[in-house]
Order: C-alpha cells, then sequence, then structure tokens
C-alpha cells in the first residue's frame, strides 16, 4: 500500500498544481498514479455508488446527462468529463472522488469507459452499473469490427459477475446478448416511423446464435431496432423501459405513460435519453424529477452549434469520421433535414499522427450516397483527402457541379454558396471541435464582409 | 458475360470490401456479381465463375468459413492450377494458410485452428495486444501497389510466391518486405477494403485478365486520387 499512498499524494499534489494554473480537465495525474502504482485502479477506494456507461455511440451525452441529474438531485459526483475514458481519466475521476487517506468523499462516481480496454480495467473498479449504449461499426483502425468490442464488453461482464448490473438496448442485436450470466435490466424504443435508409455496410449481418437471417419488424436506425432470427428463437428482449411514444416534433417520449422531454429531434439522442432515464429510474428516482430535469437540457455545445446571419443558419454538427455508424447517421439526418443547405466535409482524421495518410475503408463503408439529395445544394470538402472524398461523392452518385474538393480547407469558405439555402452545416470529426467553429465562423465572416 | 463469385458477403464484408465488386461492376457492363451465401455451393467449382473474390472477416468467421471450405479444398486447388482468378483480401488470406494459432480475448486459453492447408504458412494472433495499423507501398510486375493493413495477427514463413514486393511499410510480418500470395492467377493480400479503389492500375490489369477491356469508371478522378495517396505515402511512411 505504501507504492498506492505515494501514488495518491502526488498526483493529488500534481492535480492542485493543475489547478492553480486553470487546468482541471488534465489527465496526467492519472498517468502518474498508474505509473507509480500500476495496480492503483484496484486499490483507491470506490464511492458507494460507481456507473460506468459504455458503447460504441452516445457515451459523452448520456454519461453527462446521468452526472449532471445527479448532481442536481444534490448529490456529489466525480466525471470524467472531457474525453479521457481509459486509465488515466479514470484514476483522476477516481482521485477526486477520495481524499489523502483513501477515504470516498463523494457520493458517485460516473465513469465514461472505452469499449477496447474495459475487461483490463472494469474488474478493479467494480462498477454497479454497466450502460452499453450500443454496439455499431467504429474506427477500424482502433476497434476493429463489433464482434471484437462485444467480446471485450461481454468479458467484462463475466469478470464482473453478478455484482454489476448490465443496463442494455434491447434494439441492439448486438449489444442485447451481452451478460447472459449477469443481472440484465433492458431500454428499448417503440416505432418512431423514422424509416431510416438501408445502409451500405451492415454492423451485424446475421444472427449471433446460429447464422440465421435477421427480420426486422421495424428499425429505428442501422441495425437498431424491432428484430428476430428467422431461423432461431433470437429476438429482441423485453424492455423494462419502453419508450412507447416518440414525438419528435414536440420533442418529447413516453414511457409507462409519462411524457419525458427530449434534448434534440434525432433518434440517436432519443436513445441517449431513454438509456439515461433506464439508469436513473434503476436508481429510483422518480419519473417527475428527471422530467423537470431533462427540460432544462440541451444537445451540449460541443456536439451542435448555430448562429444565424441574414437568415441562413450557420451549424457546427459532430459526425465521427471513420467511426462509419455516426457519421451515416449524420448523412442520414443531413437527407432528411427539411432545408435546402450546404455541407462542408471537415472529417479527416487529425489524431493518428503516425498514419498521416487515412484508410479509405471508412469512406466505403460510409453511406455517402444519403448525401445525394436535392436538398442538398453543394457538399464541399477540403484537406489532404479531398480527392478521396470527390471520388466517393461522384461514386455516390453525386453531379460533379454539387461536388467542391479543394486541398486546402482554408479555401472552403469560399465556395459557400448562399442562394437558395436556408442553413450550412460544418460536419466534423469530434476531436476537431475548435476547427469546425473556426470554419462555420470563418464562412460567416466571409458573407458578412462580402467576399462570397 | 464475366462472372464474379463474391464468397460469404456475410461473413466477408466488414470493412467496405463490398465495394471493390461494386466499382469493378460499374467499370465494365459484361461483369456480373453472384454471392455464394452460407450453405450454397461455391460457384467456381463447377467452373462458372471467372473470378472468386473474398474480403476480410472475423477471427470467430473464418474458423467458420475454413469449415465451410473444407469440403472444397481440391476443387480450390484445381480452380487455382486451371487458371481462375482468385482476389482475396485482408485475413481472409490467413484461411489458406496451414494454422492459425495465439489468444483470444474472452479467455487465456489458446486457439489452434487448422487451415486449409492451401499454401505454406501460419498465421499468429495477438487478440490482447494493440491492433497493428500501417501502409505500404510495393511492386507487382511493375505497378506500384499502396496498401492498408489493420490486423492482430501476422503471417509467418518462406513466403517464396509473394504477390508484392515491399518497399515502404511491411510485408506478410514485421521482418518481411514479402506481402501476400500470388500463384497463377491466385492474388492475396493483407489490405483490407476497398483495394481496387485504392489501386487502379491493379483494377486495371485484372479487367485485362478477365478478357475485357480496361477502362475505369471515374478513371481520371481515381487515378488522380491515387497518385496523390502514392505522393503522400512517399513522403509519410
Amino acid at each position: 500500500m505504501f507504492r498506492f499512498y505515494i501514488a495518491l499524494w502526488a498526483s493529488k499534489l500534481m492535480m492542485a498544481v493543475y489547478k492553480i494554473l486553470g487546468d482541471t480537465k488534465n489527465d496526467l495525474p492519472g498517468l502518474l498514479a498508474s505509473k507509480i502504482c500500476p495496480n492503483f485502479l484496484k486499490l483507491i477506494k470506490k464511492p458507494a455508488l460507481t456507473i460506468t456507461v459504455t458503447g460504441t455511440n452516445g457515451k459523452t451525452t448520456t454519461s453527462t446527462l446521468i452526472n449532471d441529474f445527479l448532481r442536481s438531485a444534490g448529490l456529489t459526483t466525480s466525471f470524467n468529463d472531457w474525453g479521457a475514458n481509459m486509465q488515466a481519466g479514470y484514476s483522476v475521476n477516481l482521485i477526486r472522488a477520495v481524499n489523502l487517506l483513501n477515504k470516498p468523499v463523494v457520493d458517485c462516481s460516473i465513469l465514461e469507459a472505452d469499449e477496447l480496454t474495459l475487461d483490463e480495467l472494469m474488474p478493479w473498479i467494480k462498477p454497479d452499473y454497466l450502460l452499453v449504449t450500443n454496439i455499431c461499426k467504429d474506427s477500424l483502425r482502433r476497434n476493429g469490427h463489433p464482434e471484437n468490442i462485444y467480446n471485450h464488453i461481454e468479458h467484462t461482464l463475466r469478470q464482473l459477475g453478478d455484482h454489476t448490473t448490465a443496463i442494455l438496448n434491447a434494439n441492439d442485436p448486438i449489444s442485447s446478448e451481452l451478460g447472459k450470466d449477469s443481472k440484465r435490466v433492458y431500454f428499448g424504443m417503440a416505432d418512431t416511423m423514422r424509416n431510416p435508409f438501408e445502409n451500405l455496410g451492415k454492423d451485424i449481418a446475421i444472427c449471433p446464435r446460429c447464422g440465421g437471417k435477421l427480420i426486422y419488424t421495424y428499425r429505428h436506425y442501422r441495425h437498431i431496432g424491432k428484430f428476430r432470427c428467422e431461423k432461431c428463437d433470437f429476438q429482441t428482449p423485453h424492455s423494462k423501459y419502453f419508450g412507447e411514444f416518440v414525438d419528435f416534433e414536440n420533442r418529447t417520449m413516453t414511457i409507462s405513460g409519462h411524457e419525458y422531454p427530449l434534448i434534440s429531434d434525432t433518434i440517436f439522442h432519443a436513445f441517449n435519453v431513454l438509456s439515461a432515464i433506464a439508469v436513473l429510474r434503476e436508481l429510483g428516482y422518480g419519473e417527475n424529477e428527471i422530467s423537470s430535469f431533462l427540460a432544462t437540457q440541451k444537445v451540449t455545445d460541443i456536439r451542435e452549434s448555430c448562429v444565424e446571419y441574414n437568415g441562413i443558419e450557420y451549424y457546427t454538427f459532430a459526425a465521427k469520421s471513420q467511426n462509419v455508424s455516426a457519421a451515416s447517421t449524420v448523412f442520414e439526418y443531413m437527407a432528411k433535414e427539411p432545408s435546402d443547405k450546404d455541407v462542408v466535409l471537415l472529417m479527416d482524421e487529425v489524431q493518428d499522427k503516425n498514419h498521416p495518410t487515412e484508410t479509405l475503408s471508412w469512406l466505403y463503408e460510409t453511406d455517402y450516397e444519403f448525401l445525394n439529395d436535392p436538398k442538398i445544394k453543394r457538399v464541399i470538402v477540403g484537406g489532404h483527402m479531398y480527392l478521396n472524398h470527390k471520388l466517393r461523392l461522384l461514386l455516390a452518385g453525386l453531379p460533379e457541379d454539387r461536388i467542391v474538393a479543394v486541398e486546402d480547407e482554408a479555401d472552403i469558405p469560399l465556395y459557400v454558396d448562399q442562394s437558395g439555402i436556408k442553413k450550412v452545416y460544418v460536419l466534423y470529426e469530434t476531436d476537431c471541435v475548435s476547427k469546425a467553429v473556426n470554419m462555420r465562423d470563418s464562412i460567416v465572416r466571409y458573407v458578412k464582409e462580402g467576399r462570397i | 458475360m464475366k462472372i464474379v463469385e463474391f464468397m460469404y458477403p456475410e461473413y466477408t464484408n466488414i470493412y467496405g470490401e463490398s465495394y471493390n465488386l461494386e466499382y469493378l461492376k460499374r467499370c465494365n457492363k459484361d461483369i456480373r456479381v453472384i454471392e455464394t451465401h452460407v450453405g450454397d455451393t461455391p460457384k467456381f467449382i463447377t467452373g462458372e465463375a471467372d473470378m472468386v473474390y473474398m474480403g476480410c472477416m472475423t477471427e470467430d468467421k473464418q474458423e467458420k468459413t475454413i469449415e465451410l471450405l473444407m469440403p472444397y479444398r481440391n476443387f480450390i486447388i484445381n480452380a487455382i492450377q486451371s487458371g481462375i482468378i482468385f482476389v482475396v483480401t485482408g485475413n481472409a488470406l490467413e484461411i489458406f494458410g496451414t494454422k492459425i494459432i495465439g489468444d483470444e480475448v474472452m479467455s487465456d486459453n489458446k486457439i489452434d485452428i487448422r487451415g486449409l492447408s492451401i499454401f505454406d504458412y501460419q498465421s499468429v494472433r495477438h487478440m490482447k495486444q494493440m491492433r497493428h495499423n500501417s501502409q505500404y507501398i510495393g511492386n507487382f510486375e511493375g505497378m506500384l501497389m499502396l496498401g492498408h493493413r489493420s490486423q492482430y495477427s501476422y503471417c509467418y514463413g518462406e513466403f517464396n510466391n509473394y504477390f508484392i514486393k515491399i518497399y515502404r511499410g511491411i510485408g506478410m510480418n514485421p521482418d518481411t518486405d514479402r506481402e501476400g500470395v500470388h500463384v497463377k492467377n491466385f492474388f492475396g493480400t493483407y489490405s483490407l477494403g476497398p483495394y481496387f479503389i485504392m489501386n487502379p492500375p491493379f483494377t486495371k490489369y485484372i479487367l485485362r485478365l478477365l478478357g475485357l477491356k480496361d477502362d475505369l469508371l471515374f478513371e481520371k478522378e481515381i487515378m488522380e486520387a491515387y497518385q496523390y495517396r502514392l505522393e503522400e505515402l512517399r513522403r509519410t511512411i
């Protein structure tokens, strides 16, 4: 334990220094703790309640909702809310949750958790609840394929045993199969009549039990929906928390006769809200309490922001590039959103410094075909992948006069044409919020200056 | 009409591989793609296919695919010897070797899976390690070939019948510059995803092998993208 206390005190000291410097969202103290004491996460005391949120899409929004609700309900929480969702981030989260004597000083820790490393670290943390939002196609480079992610989460649940309640998406034929030996609670949703487009790439092509064909009564998006296997008894499990009716226009969802506010008009955010409600209801919070809280919430600015100038709305909109499922879902939203618009793609990966030339595979799994919609007047793309995007857009059927591909991203604002449009969307890789905001603001500035 | 057989698309299309055939088909109206699903008898064994394509699959499906193809092992050997075109990308290449060994995610058990033993190499999986990602530039008959690999495993063997001589990046494992397998008209590479899109000169080569004109769809654009990528990889690998 000597090493542990040295690690705890050193990292707390480092955190104090960072705090003085105004940097409270830095995971270096967590790295230091694990460096000094490799089993730091095992030895640090956990608060009375620990909730882990994992899954391909929706982790940040859902864990933020859970955390913010618990705080509004008077609990003290620790939360790795700055995107550090692996060992260092968990360490900082839990260091904040204890005092110098390793005694918990908060009521609850919310851990947003990376799926791939879950089975290495969660057995040390032993969360009370593990929410899996969904398993979809994600970054090829890091995660490989959905079956790989399933294996890591299942391996985690097997190690956690009945200590942990798994909260699972009944509409996901991949993640709903998790935790056969765990306590399981499901959330799901009735048909929202959104009639999702068919996707080019399938997150799951066949029944995971027998290899039979999967039949859908309805789909919400991608592979998420009400399903059954044509050969065996594999089907959508019963949902304890079931969204019976979703009114996207008025942004409400009804669960067991109670109407909850939604934070946006998108199906994926409806699922984020539903999964957060499932966790909060499991914790014993009342419908009215949760509703009152949700009424005050909106999608975080990190995911979406808008400025209006001269009757045109200019948006930044997170899309996640190499995450095929997220990018395709956003492209579908662009096609269905009723305004005439220009769409700017800022979706090249910038984090893979060791691999400056990206793989092409995600372009050919992502549904660029959805962008071939008459309401999308132009697709403007820049950066080192511009020729690959252009080719992909041509293969998706977009006429050449609706594609602008420029090597230098800085030139993009020159090509936004305001005539006949109501909105401009800058779709961006989630790690590039500032870049997206700068691009959007440049476009608006060019308009104000009369340069376009 | 040239028949291209897509083997087990429900298994072997996990990284956009189907677009290889979508693109090929759109390049020439005399190409017809047929899908052979799990449980179907492969068309190539009765000589009904001019080309066979198989793409990347999950580790679990590798084992199932070997089970499915094992009864046709001799037919595959005969088809290769008779000059039928095979294009095999990603870890589909591993099933043609002698065995796949290594570890798995769900337990500390070691796996040992017998391969089709059509070629003399074996694969080793490292499922508990970080995924290997890299790009390559190599040479095949004077063509500069580009590849992207993303994998948990490597192949080991002599690779006397290699497909590509790598000059930037790695081959079948980090210690060799030999990449893939080339026997008669069998072309196998660890590179995954839309290989024909990434390598338009090779796509032209395949069209010619099929006995067709080698015009490409959006030829100007695809060649520009290839050339740009080649220059970028030359600078960065």
